[in-house]
């Protein structure tokens, strides 16, 4: 009777194990061949977690106003000892580590930025060379700002970044052409003595810059949410070993995730859940394949995985595009109504560049996703110019050397019906459906708020 | 198909409870409370009668039960099922106001005067206009239904009424429903996309009850007991300006002398513009119903079925029975 019970306790807890692997991003079992190595288990992503240290410590920087040599440290540097600017532990969330190569050494961000020509900023520039003009221009402002053109460095390289990088690395590379047949095979190691194979760590490395805790799947968007705001309330939550730390690999959420998580929240989408889920179905198909080379049959099946992933990525974009496109469009009313009174727009206007430099960041990522946009990319640079439109009605129009000039504009009021428009062109041609900040959000609260009229009441 | 059909009826039942239980419907329980306590206070005012014979006369089985009345429950509970299957072909109000907004601002710049509206008066602006625009589109549609001859064919159905309860108010053809329906479509989709161009989320809707407030007031105010033997008038200052449910009894008179008389749903402005107001006596004694309606009247197949074929015959020249109520009133006179 015991043994029986005994047997039932232990077939219940390698059942909920497994159940509790499956939905974590962790234990993968090592494949490769021959492996000699003391590594446990294959999945390897740190150097992704690296660079979204690098990429928060960056903004934090410039939002501080530190010079370009320590910006550039973090940016473009790659010397070790660079501590972590930023997350570090707060009160009622400690975190791990301290120094970015205990993440991973010998990471930089502008190494991997997109090197395609970007359309939506003047002067025929690449993504990279865009984000190194953009962190040259931020050390020649107070805390990133420059009230002169607009621009906001500190959101602009922030988001622009976790395009360039993150997600153009993810989408175009990682998830595109490395899941070729002949690229990265899943029969050999990634490298001489890794304990993973090739398109195993491929995967990884895209599931690493989405930016998600490896245990998503056993959290809310909520709890995600208050992760990467460093909130006590999700301490509990990120720190999944119980080790009393939330470890910057494995338990932190940056960058894209964490805006997913910050729509879902919301209740009408699931891209965070959706999104993870994909990483990982396609990760137990590679494991699966037990360290042999993936069969066609297998590989599109992965490629299905990761068209949900694109998929899903490109519509978190597009749906921080529409959020921004909204608060620019209050700010632009809020500054018209202190326009009007005359009053004092200094902050009014901070708050419209802030919101407009997260726009533009956003809006410039969508170019980098190894998709045309064709007519919506031309649509986007046009509603939304390479700068806010200023208050004396001029914009930005060229770069002339390293020097943005200006010329004349629309009105803001204009430029506030081009924000209308954004929000329109990212629901008709990404299909966007959190759609924060709506600004036709009052239409349908009216129409609630009046009924319908089904009862065919008459006269 | 069986799942369908379970929760098509549990929509249904919604809707029929909703009838009843939602301050934005004219027979919300609230309102003919309110209506009940209004009508016996009248009663015992204006025709010294104690309160438990108002009470008795208000509640009387030949009114409440008359085969008129019974038709009214059945096209009530029948029309709540056959608007449920038409309304996602109906007009939707966010579609209209979407365009118009869209469409707004894209032909013209939002007056800078706006900006200086606060949100209260917003919300004021916004209610008041709507009320009065959507009270002034009922009259002209009402009108309407009694003008044109295809119309009539429909409406004839609400005015077979020959008792009038509270209830008679959903005695309404489904084709009658659907225009309605419509109307409100339109009216509220404009209305709606035009003051949020304007205002922006400044604009709300003052409510109370779930309705329109000025809608609620009316209908706490006794707007049930238009539909009900009750002839409650408000003397000719008020009556200029608000119709009463005197005024409104006259509209369902049998009487030749008060066809085509106040269409008016709240606000009687509209009938003085078009000529059509008729005050109401609290002494008044009418006879509801049409003339030439037969007794099978009241059969639900026949309210249903009839106005399609009255239709028809609109459309066909030489038939007799295509006159609208104005035209026939016109060969009266």
């Amino acid at each position: 009777m015991n043994k029986t019970l005994l047997s039932i306790v232990v077939a219940t807890s390698i059942a909920l194990s497994a159940q509790t692997h499956a939905a974590v991003y962790a234990n993968f079992p090592i494949t490769v061949k021959n492996y000699t190595g003391d590594k446990t288990h294959s999945e390897s992503f740190a150097g992704q977690m690296a660079r979204h240290n690098l990429h928060n410590s960056v903004k934090k920087l410039i939002s501080k106003g530190a010079g370009l040599e320590q910006t550039s440290d973090y940016f473009s540097g790659k010397l070790a000892g660079r501590a972590i600017i930023d997350p570090v532990s707060k009160d009622g969330f400690p975190v791990l580590q301290t120094q970015i190569d205990e993440l991973s050494g010998g990471k930089n961000l502008s190494g991997k930025a997109y090197k395609g020509l970007i359309t939506g900023m003047p002067g025929g520039l690449t993504g990279a060379e865009l984000l190194a003009l953009m962190v040259d221009k931020a050390a020649q402002t107070e805390s990133g700002f420059d009230p002169l053109t607009g621009y906001d460095y500190t959101q602009l390289i922030s988001k622009f970044t976790m395009g360039a990088v993150f997600y153009n690395q993810a989408v175009d590379v990682y998830l595109d052409e490395k899941l070729a047949a002949d690229t990265k095979p899943n029969s050999e190691a990634y490298k001489d003595g890794a304990a993973y194979t090739g398109k195993e760590h491929v995967w990884d490395e895209a599931f690493g810059y989405f930016g998600a805790p490896a245990h998503t799947l056993e959290l809310t968007a909520e709890d995600v949410y208050l992760i990467a705001k460093q909130s006590p309330k999700g301490f509990s939550k990120a720190d999944y070993n119980g080790d009393g730390k939330v470890s910057l690999i494995t338990e932190m959420a940056y960058a894209h995730a964490y805006y997913a998580a910050g729509f879902d929240k919301g209740g009408k989408t699931q891209y965070l859940h959706t999104i993870v889920q994909a990483f990982l179905d396609g990760r137990n198909l590679i494991s699966s394949a037990n360290g042999e080379a993936l069969t066609d049959a297998q590989r599109s099946e992965l490629i299905g995985y990761a068209k949900v992933i694109k998929v899903q990525w490109q519509r978190i974009i597009a749906e921080a595009v529409f959020k921004y496109a909204g608060s620019v469009y209050g700010d632009i009313e809020k500054l018209e109504t202190i326009i009007e009174a005359n009053g004092d727009a200094g902050k009014a206007y901070r708050s419209y560049v802030k919101h407009w430099g997260e726009l533009k960041g956003f809006a410039l990522a969508l170019e980098v996703g190894g998709v045309n946009l064709g007519e919506t990319g031309v649509k986007l640079n046009r509603l939304l110019g390479y700068s806010p439109v200023l208050l004396g009605n001029t914009q930005v129009v060229a770069l002339v050397g390293d020097e943005f000039v200006q010329s004349s504009s629309v009105s803001l009021a204009e430029y506030r019906v081009h924000m209308i428009k954004l929000q329109k062109l990212m629901i008709d041609a990404f299909g966007v459906e959190a759609r924060s900040k709506d600004v036709t959000a009052n239409l349908a609260e009216l129409v609630d708020a009046l009924g319908d009229a089904l009862a065919a009441e008459n006269d | 198909m069986m799942e369908w059909l379970l929760s098509f009826i549990q929509s249904w039942f919604t809707e029929l409870t909703g009838l009843v239980s939602q301050g934005s419907k004219r027979v919300f329980v609230g309102y003919l409370l309110s209506a009940a306590i209004i009508a016996v206070v009248w009663l015992m005012w204006q025709r010294r009668v104690k309160f438990l014979s108002a009470l008795g006369w208000l509640f009387q089985r030949n009114l409440w039960w008359s085969s008129s009345s019974r038709s009214d429950y059945q096209l009530m509970v029948l029309n709540q099922a056959v608007m449920l299957l038409l309304s996602p072909l109906l007009l939707s109000k966010l579609a209209l106001a979407t365009a118009l907004f869209y469409g707004l601002n894209d032909w013209i710049t939002r007056p800078l005067w706006s900006l200086e509206i606060s949100v209260f008066w917003a919300s004021v602006i916004f209610t008041s206009c709507l009320f009065v625009v959507d009270d002034a589109s009922r009259y002209y549609l009402h009108r309407l239904m009694h003008r044109w001859p295809a119309l009539w064919a429909f409406h004839r159905v609400h005015h077979t009424a020959q008792s009038l309860t509270p209830f008679t108010v959903l005695r309404t053809h489904p084709i009658e429903g659907v225009l309605f329906g419509l109307r409100n479509a339109i009216v509220q989709g404009l209305m709606i996309g035009l003051f949020v161009f304007l205002l922006g989320d400044r604009v709300t809707l003052l409510s109370l009850l779930g309705a329109n407030v000025f809608t609620a007031v009316f209908n706490l105010l006794g707007a049930n007991l238009r539909h009900s033997p009750v002839p409650m008038s408000y003397g000719k200052v008020l009556e200029s300006w608000l119709i009463s449910p005197a005024q409104h009894q006259i509209h369902h008179s049998q009487a030749s002398q008060h066809w085509d008389r106040n269409f008016g749903v709240v606000m009687a402005v509209w009938d003085r513009l078009g000529n059509t107001l008729e005050y109401g006596s609290n002494t008044q004694q009418l006879i509801y119903g049409l003339p030439d309606q037969t007794p099978n009247e009241h059969q639900l197949v026949i309210l249903y079925w009839q106005p399609f074929k009255n239709c028809w015959r609109c459309f066909q020249r030489n038939k007799p029975g295509t006159l609208s109520r104005t035209q026939q009133n016109r060969h009266n006179k």
